[in-house]
């Protein structure tokens, strides 16, 4: 009875929070919907037996990459969409066609045509099994996703300087 | 609950994050859908490694691990070149940034 | 939901929100007493039994406070964000309670009426989560959420200059949080609060080690700065920005932020407690274990008393100052902990001479590293020149 109502309400969230994000005005309204929507995720991977996951959902959504996107809106302009311009782009109408034709002919169908197991496996999630397979057949993975992260992390504080610096040591050379 | 709720729920997320990114004019309107359509897409993983087989093998939380991380660290360098390009146009608008279009 | 798991489940939880919050009236009183000693005055000690003149050492202050603050005028700014600034508070407040429930107190000794209950509600103690220690750092980090949703909301520049400013220090110090508290979690080999606890059975305590106490001194650092408390204080500093990001609180959503503060610091001396100081170990608890409660409670206590200590003590840090120690010391120095913990831990069963060994090297790997850092970022200043009028 109570995972049913549960993964409703979880699910109902989780939509509200990503229309509104998707639809809204004012951006720092549409963040925090956005956050709403991670927290509904983190419920549903929660509901999924997948403890970590869930944590680490929270921790980097919404703990890191919302603060990030709320830092951005900051340094860019139209935040609270007080002006009369229009939200959306020029072909708005044939987006909204393609999103609802992709869901109606593409995705439905392969839900429904898929041959689906029944019932849910009984799992004893574990941590500890996680670290395990992260050392033993995946560890190349996380050395080439720390790369990846360095790589990010000084690619992103690079062009966000932007040229000033550039600038300056120019005129120092002239 | 089983399967096909949530891989419907998943789908449903997944277009919601395409229509964003299909329509709106605000670049960071468009980050924001990325994200909603990855998260849609790890919400598959777990649900398919939840109701699958050999579920010893964890591959579902790996992946969405791997994800998780590489989806954070492109919303970071994409909003490093959005903030790059507002300070070169003076706007995040995608409809008035075509100087690579013909006339 | 049979009866017993409802009595269970309250069982869990009504403890927490009884003791915490009456915790935190007693130490608004502590905190007042002991700065005021500290600055060489005595402190409240007027406000005591009402109607008479006894003052218990102005024992009745924090409910005067509370009732003061109950009564005050809710004043929300024309232009503001109405939903925004009230939610701030609120979500200010559920993390800070949410994490209480990771921490493994254990309150089974409560007397029951019914031994047939008591036997199901040993099932719902002590929560033992699988990831406690990571869900704890999840969900302090959606504190940030609630400083940048005061300081927008109030639609004042100086509250959103001091909420960025607030979100700037606490995702900075997340970092060497979360490193300090990986060394204990490397040391047992779960992220299991309860299996943390017990590991350190006797008086084997992490603290006790080189590694564990150099992950402790970090972050018990990085959780002064977390929680926004002084030297770290900028963003509430009364100098600098008013009051920062809560300038245009009153009455009763400035005391739910006050509220949350404190608790959020309970909250984290608890896990300092849990990782670091073996909660709940003490004398005589193998002969009572309903007194591993209390030595949990007196550790969290004794963390804040030095939190309150260091508040008279130290000045307040400059914002590049604050940011300097977090990124140019704090996290170099949690990753070559990690690294001599690493180290130790493969020679941890050789034997006391190779102990012995790996202990003076990590104390000299340590040494030398914190004051290498030092040197490495003092400013280069030279000494000055004094130019006179000729």
């Amino acid at each position: 009875m109570t995972p049913e109502i549960t993964f409703w309400v979880l699910a109902f969230i989780a939509v509200c929070g990503a229309l509104v994000a998707v639809v809204r005005r004012n951006l720092i309204h549409g963040v925090f919907a956005l956050m709403i929507f991670f927290a509904a995720l983190a419920g549903l991977f929660l509901l999924l037996l997948a403890e970590f996951i869930a944590a680490v959902q929270i921790l980097v959504y919404i703990g890191a990459v919302g603060i990030l996107l709320l830092f951005a809106i900051m340094l860019t302009e139209r935040v609270t969409g007080d002006d009369g311009r229009s939200i959306a782009a020029r072909g708005w109408f044939w987006g909204l066609a393609a999103a609802v034709a992709v869901f109606v002919f593409l995705l439905l169908p392969a839900i429904q045509e898929a041959d689906l197991p029944e019932s849910a496996q009984s799992i004893q999630p574990s941590v500890k099994e996680l670290g395990l397979k992260l050392m033993a057949p995946y560890v190349v993975t996380l050395e080439v996703l720390a790369l990846l992260l360095t790589a990010a992390l000084i690619g992103a504080v690079a062009v966000a300087q932007g040229a000033e610096v550039n600038k300056k040591e120019d005129s120092d050379d002239a | 609950m089983t399967l096909e709720h949530y891989l419907i729920l998943g789908a449903v997320l997944f277009c919601v994050g395409l229509l964003g990114a299909l329509t709106r004019r605000n670049a960071v309107v468009v980050l924001f859908s990325i994200e909603i359509m990855l998260n849609a897409a790890n919400l598959n993983f777990i649900a398919f490694w939840r109701f699958g087989e050999n579920p010893e093998a964890l591959q579902g939380p790996l992946f969405t691990l791997f994800t998780i991380a590489v989806a954070a660290a492109e919303v970071a360098v994409g909003l490093a070149l959005v903030i790059a390009v507002y300070r070169h146009f003076k706007t995040v608008d995608l409809e008035q940034l075509d100087t690579l279009k013909e006339e | 939901m049979s009866f017993e798991l409802v009595v269970a489940i309250l069982i869990a939880t009504v403890p927490l929100l009884v003791i915490f919050p009456s915790l935190f009236a007693l130490t608004t009183w502590l905190e007042r007493k002991a700065l005021a000693r500290i600055q060489n005055r005595r402190g409240p000690n007027k406000v005591g039994i009402p109607c008479t003149r006894i003052g218990l050492f102005g024992l009745g202050q924090p409910a005067a406070d509370g009732i003061k603050m109950l009564f005050k005028e809710d004043i929300v700014p024309n232009g503001a964000d109405r939903l925004f600034h009230l939610l701030a508070p609120i979500l200010a407040l559920i993390p800070a309670m949410l994490v209480l429930c990771f921490l493994p107190l254990d309150f089974s000794f409560v007397a029951v009426w019914d031994e047939s209950i008591a036997k199901d509600i040993k099932a719902v103690q002590g929560f033992a989560l699988d990831g406690a220690v990571i869900f704890f750092f999840a969900i302090t980090g959606i504190n940030t959420l609630s400083v940048f949703m005061a300081g927008w909301a109030s639609r004042n520049k100086y509250s959103l200059l001091g909420g960025m400013r607030a979100i700037a220090q606490m995702i900075s110090y997340e970092i060497p949080l979360v490193l300090s508290a990986v060394v204990v979690v490397m040391m047992v080999g779960s992220l299991n609060a309860k299996e943390i606890a017990d590991a350190q059975m006797g008086w084997n305590w992490y603290v006790f080690t080189p590694w564990g106490l150099a992950a402790f001194i970090i972050f018990f650092i990085a959780a002064l700065a977390e929680t926004n408390r002084s030297p770290f204080d900028l963003p509430e500093a009364e100098s600098e920005l008013i009051a920062g990001y809560f300038t245009e609180y009153s009455g009763f959503k400035f005391a739910l932020f006050f509220l949350g503060e404190y608790i959020s610091m309970f909250a984290i001396s608890g896990l300092a407690a849990v990782l670091f100081l073996g909660g709940g170990e003490g004398p005589w608890v193998a002969v009572y274990p309903w007194l591993a409660v209390g030595w949990f409670l007196a550790k969290i206590f004794s963390l804040i008393f030095v939190m309150i200590w260091l508040r008279g003590t130290l000045p307040r840090l400059r914002v590049d100052q604050l940011m300097a120690f977090a990124w140019k010391f704090l996290l170099p120095i949690s990753i070559i902990n990690i690294l001599i913990s690493g180290i130790a831990w493969h020679l941890r069963e050789q034997g006391a001479a190779v102990t012995a060994g790996v202990w003076g090297v990590s104390l000299g790997i340590l040494y030398v590293t914190a004051v290498g850092l030092n040197k490495l970022n003092r400013a280069n200043v030279k000494p000055r020149e004094y130019k006179y009028a000729e």
